[in-house]
């Protein structure tokens, strides 16, 4: 059974008096047990997606969708305070800037204990309470991999270096033992080792437990040795999604393809001195998006048709919008 | 912490020096003899001037005058005043309470009524109670102090007769001076129909606290407003939404500590301001206050009150301003330097 399930979400900004489509349409369905890799160069909305599914966006912003459920129960018609309660105990975030999203006036030890759920605690005093709090997030702190908890506790979050922060904001992303965890690219700007531990740290959270994780972020490497499934977004539209392995046999999109070859560990038929492949242009700005399929200007497939909004079409499990597809012409 | 008190007392104690090395450079750059401007004997005759050439060293080197020139200051000999002929250390002991006595009221309500408005301000953002808020404070921002008490005598002195016209108390009664502040004087004295007092003394202090309050309350409302809404839209806000915290909790236990950070530097900023607004209210009120007493000194071209009077105003400030620095300093655990590599 799937945990989440968006289709059709669409965000509007008013951006100078004008609406814009920041989210256009986007489909995403997050299975049980799985690693779910989000993908999409910087501007695309990933982060959008993720601030629409926890709810943390200004309330001007307009957020509509066809279906948005969390294990079947509607989130766009629940109240907030239900939203709430159900992000609190099943949704975890991992954001992009740790040290920001810690607040500065308070030890990390206080952030820490504060999310602890009720639920988890079995003494009604509060004295003990506290002894437990402090047990528990002692041994949370362990098992991402901070050893020396105590010092950890009483540090502000300026005091700490960026990796340790990152484990922290996993470890406050375990507390509440939630379904899904949700790590909005939690290696950007990490040294190879620091990164490589934060992946392992995801992946065994995701064995052991049984969690779902969504991945977002732009670095394929990182992600296509450990997600099992993948959906690409370009400019606030879903363009491809479907099994890793799949998709990286065989991207229909040419957005896909273009974002596989700019990597080139995967080429494996790559000659030296080869230029690296790449598509021309930059990610339009939300004032000036194009009509129809969004990656249109920048396409080396594009034709005529492509100025109205391509339709998803579906392969097996294997999901794409584009009208003229990468092997289609030999189909 | 020892250290950083160590520098703030330093820089205060540097500060210090360096004023009152202006105020003695002052003895000469005013006008007229700087022998009568440093003692406040207006024409000193031969043999005084012989007196006094040897009571201030003016013999000596212009280094050691000063020092001896601080030594007097520091036991308080400040000379006396052209126009009272009375000790200047005793005039500023009598008129520098009365205008803190003032000041600090203004701005305590300011904090009162500025604070929690512009919280609420900011709580509703892009709503009707913001905008009206906002508006009342332009308002409030923009009337001109003088002009604004000139209003509140009008109506509320001559028109309706709530409040008093002038002054700190009824001529009727008399009040024995213990700390210089009226409020905690009466209470500390013993004198019969107290509450009486109280309530007139009370009454006095309305109307001038208002009229300083105004300014202060808009700027504080302004600052709180802001900083609120901007730390409602900062990261951590949004993650501690986002990770299911109930708005109370991310409003009490984030936002509302960290959007009061900024508002204490800005007090030790708006004290000067403050302190000028009361100064121009205590000429219109007759308040016998600091301000009051300079502008008559100016007024009345009394050099030795100018240059003490400047000096005294100019110490209250650095102070405050400085011990408000220091403060932060120290609560701030981000200004704190520890760092820790690993964890």
């Amino acid at each position: 059974m799937s945990l989440l399930d968006i289709k059709n979400l669409t965000l509007e900004i008013d951006i100078a008096g004008e609406w814009v489509k920041a989210l256009d349409k986007i489909n995403l369905v997050i299975n049980e047990g799985q690693i779910h890799a989000l993908v999409g160069e910087s501007g695309s909305g990933k982060s959008l997606v993720i601030k629409a599914i926890v709810g943390a966006i200004p309330q001007r912003w307009r957020v509509t969708a066809d279906r948005m459920t969390w294990r079947g129960q509607d989130l766009l018609t629940m109240s907030i305070k239900n939203r709430r309660k159900v992000i609190r105990s099943d949704i975890s975030v991992i954001f992009q800037n740790p040290k920001s999203s810690l607040d500065p006036l308070l030890t990390l030890g206080e952030q820490l204990k504060e999310i602890v759920p009720e639920a988890r605690l079995e003494s009604r005093l509060f004295w003990r309470r506290e002894k437990e709090r402090e047990k528990i997030v002692m041994e949370l702190l362990h098992r991402v991999g901070i050893k020396d908890h105590k010092l950890c506790m009483k540090s502000y979050p300026h005091q700490i270096s960026n990796d340790v922060c990152q484990k922290f904001m996993i470890a406050m992303a375990l507390v509440s033992e939630p379904k899904l965890i949700i790590a909005d690219d939690p290696t950007r700007g990490m040294e190879v080792t620091a990164k490589s531990q934060i992946l392992k740290l995801l992946s065994r959270v995701n064995q052991v437990r049984k969690l779902s994780v969504l991945f977002v972020s732009h670095d394929l490497l990182a992600i296509s040795s450990m997600a099992h499934y993948m959906t690409v977004l370009y400019c606030g539209q879903t363009v491809e999604s479907g099994d890793m392995l799949q998709l990286k046999k065989r991207a229909l999109h040419p957005y896909t393809q273009a974002l596989l070859d700019s990597a080139p560990s995967f080429r494996k038929d790559l000659p030296p001195k080869s230029p690296l492949s790449s598509l021309d242009g930059t990610i339009p700005t939300l004032q000036h998006l194009p009509i129809g399929c969004r990656l249109g200007p920048r396409c080396p497939r594009a034709r005529r048709e492509c100025v109205v909004v391509p339709a998803v079409r579906r392969v097996h499990q294997h999901y794409y919008s584009c009208h003229f597809p990468l092997h289609w012409d030999k189909k | 912490m020892l250290r950083v008190v160590l520098r703030f007392t330093n820089l205060v104690v540097l500060t210090l020096l360096a004023l009152s090395f202006f105020s003695f450079v002052l003895i000469y750059l005013f006008p007229g003899e700087p022998l009568a401007n440093l003692s406040g004997i207006p024409n000193p005759s031969p043999q005084e001037i012989e007196q006094l050439q040897h009571l201030y060293h003016r013999d000596s080197v212009f280094i050691v005058q000063y020092w001896y020139y601080l030594i007097d200051l520091f036991s308080g000999n400040w000379g006396l005043s052209f126009s009272s002929g009375l000790s200047l250390s005793s005039e500023v002991a009598r008129t520098l309470p009365a205008s803190i006595e003032l000041s600090t009221y203004a701005l305590l309500l300011s904090f009162i009524v500025g604070l929690p408005l512009g919280f609420l301000a900011g709580l509703r953002h892009h709503k009707t109670t913001d905008y009206a808020l906002l508006s009342v404070s332009v308002l409030g921002y923009s009337i001109p102090v003088f002009w604004l008490a000139m209003l509140l005598i009008l109506g509320f002195s001559l028109q309706l007769g709530w409040f008093p016209l002038s002054g700190r108390i009824s001529l009727l009664y008399e009040v024995p001076r213990i700390s210089g502040f009226i409020l905690l004087d009466i209470l500390w004295s013993d004198i019969e129909n107290k509450s009486d007092v109280f309530i007139d003394a009370v009454r006095h202090l309305i109307l001038p606290t208002l009229s300083i309050a105004a300014f202060t309350t808009t700027i504080i409302l302004r600052i709180m407003r802001r900083s609120f809404i901007e730390t409602m839209n900062s990261d951590y806000v949004q993650a501690a939404v986002a990770r299911g915290l109930t708005s109370r909790q991310v409003i009490w236990k984030h936002a509302i500590r960290n959007s009061l950070m900024p508002i204490l530097p800005l007090l030790g900023m708006q004290f000067t301001t403050l302190l000028t607004n009361a100064m121009i209210v205590e000429v219109i009120f007759s308040w016998p206050g600091i301000g009051n007493w300079l502008i008559q000194a100016i007024y009345q071209r009394d050099y030795p009150a100018i240059r003490v009077g400047m000096l005294a105003v100019a110490t209250l400030v650095v102070i405050f301003t400085m011990t408000i620095d220091l403060f932060l300093r120290l609560v701030d655990p981000k200004k704190s330097k520890v760092e820790r590599v690993a964890i």
